[in-house]
């Protein structure tokens, strides 16, 4: 009986039109997963949101959430996360559905999932330039994001590791959010 | 990383939804994706769709998440049937891959787990089951290969569907103990459709076990693929070797082998 262990939900908020993904914040969406909870699992979903679950990570860009609840219960939020079809703003509904990407024991395995699945975004947004600038652009970012990891496998214990991850996070993010704008 | 299939995307007329659907498919990891042709025969002569040619929609096929292939895109004709004839099997079923019927009463039912020539059975779920499920029919259509398939949008669009949809699908996974089910959306439009892994989750709230639940999403519809494959081949001998055929060399083989046919129908 060492410490409380925790289930780290990676989701990706996905809309038809990227710009009205800018309004997300974390208290709305708190305030939405408890609403979708209820719904599906009523009173007793309810007590075990009010106990476990937090939101930790917000990207209002890319629209990457990550949400942290208690490891016997995460399953009662994972099934309920399908049935969300919109976030409510400020009297500003946004039409949109959750994809979670991945489940992990701790902030840090998240974030190299995420790092990698960046990664991946922009191999695939390489397939779909249009333009020879464009294309340019995302095989400069992809080159930055190479060179990061093979810095971190020079560098020597965990926290340059974690400060190289927060960068490449950070980084990667970055790129994929200035090609997306462009 | 399995293969992850999405058996049912209703159909139509608009491109650009159906394009954005598939490609909404594609970005949450779906390899395989059907478009599903519904048709109700009211009178003794129905016409049937025609499926249209993948390369009407796309040009160049969206690439799945997480693999370098593209989405590969299929046609399946829904029969919704009331009454035993309206389900013949017509050369017109030829030009779908899948086949599915949705019986709406308790002797087409056991017809269509029995007799009919169909990959796909589908489970009521906009309406309290009019019938009660039996175990006879349905371990004979698990024994032939039959699959049987719950959708899920109108769970997502309404509250009482929903409770529908949980309510039939617990019941007939009581009575089939979790075998030969998949899971498909049912998707009009592309904010209807749900990851793979997620949906593998809402399995666990229609009471399937873990791994069934997972294979609700993916060798289970890889299995109901190959069924669809042997009713064209119509000699009950799945092919599943495939060597890539040079166009010259489909020049020189096409009278003689049957396998001509079904990779010609992929291409």
């Amino acid at each position: 009986m060492v410490r409380h262990k925790s289930r780290y939900l990676l989701c990706e908020v996905c809309v038809t039109d990227r710009s009205s993904l800018q309004l997300l914040e974390s208290r709305t969406l708190y305030g939405a997963l408890k609403a979708a909870v209820i719904r599906a699992h009523g009173d007793y979903g309810a007590a075990l949101y009010n106990i476990g679950v937090a939101v930790k990570y917000l990207n209002a860009h890319t629209g990457v959430v990550l949400i942290r609840s208690r490891k016997n219960y995460y399953r009662l939020l994972w099934s309920a996360l399908p049935f969300i079809t919109y976030l409510e703003n400020r009297g500003q509904r946004v039409q949109c559905f959750f994809n979670c990407l991945h489940v992990g024991g701790t902030i840090r395995t998240c974030q190299k999932f995420l790092v990698k699945y960046n990664k991946q975004q922009l191999h695939r947004m390489l397939l779909d330039c249009r333009t020879d600038a464009e294309k340019q652009e995302i095989r400069r970012s992809i080159l930055r994001c190479s060179l990061t990891t093979v810095r971190e496998e020079e560098a020597d214990e965990d926290e340059s590791d974690d400060e190289s991850d927060e960068d490449s996070v950070k980084e990667s993010e970055k790129v994929v959010l200035d090609v997306c704008s462009s | 990383m399995p293969v992850f299939m999405d058996l049912n995307i209703i159909s139509s007329n608009d491109k650009k939804r159906l394009k954005s659907i598939i490609e909404t498919a594609a970005h949450l990891g779906y390899s395989t994706v059907a478009i599903n042709y519904v048709v109700e025969p009211q009178q003794k002569k129905q016409e049937f769709p025609k499926p249209q040619s993948v390369s009407d929609i796309f040009d160049k096929l969206p690439v799945v998440q997480g693999k370098s292939s593209p989405i590969k895109v299929l046609n399946r004709l829904t029969i919704i049937a009331s009454d035993a004839s309206h389900f013949r099997p017509t050369n017109e079923y030829k030009s779908f891959d899948l086949v599915a019927v949705y019986p709406t009463t308790e002797k087409l039912f056991h017809a269509a787990c029995m007799t009919f020539d169909v990959d796909i059975i589908c489970i009521a779920v906009a309406e309290k089951q009019p019938f009660r499920f039996k175990r006879a029919p349905v371990n004979g259509a698990i024994d032939r290969g039959v699959f049987f398939e719950t959708c899920y949008a109108a769970a997502i669009r309404d509250n009482t569907m929903r409770r529908y949809t949980i309510a039939n699908a617990i019941s007939f996974v009581e009575i089939c103990k979790g075998k030969n089910i998949i899971v498909s959306s049912g998707a009009e439009n592309p904010l209807e459709l749900r990851g793979p892994y997620d949906i593998a989750n809402l399995g666990l709230v229609f009471s399937l076990s873990d791994g069934d639940a997972k294979a609700a999403v993916s060798t289970n519809c890889r299995s109901v693929l190959l069924h669809g494959e042997t009713r064209a081949t119509a000699s009950g001998v799945v092919y599943t070797t495939k060597k890539p055929i040079t166009p010259q060399k489909q020049e020189e083989e096409s009278p003689v082998s049957k396998k001509a046919k079904t990779e010609l129908e992929y291409v």
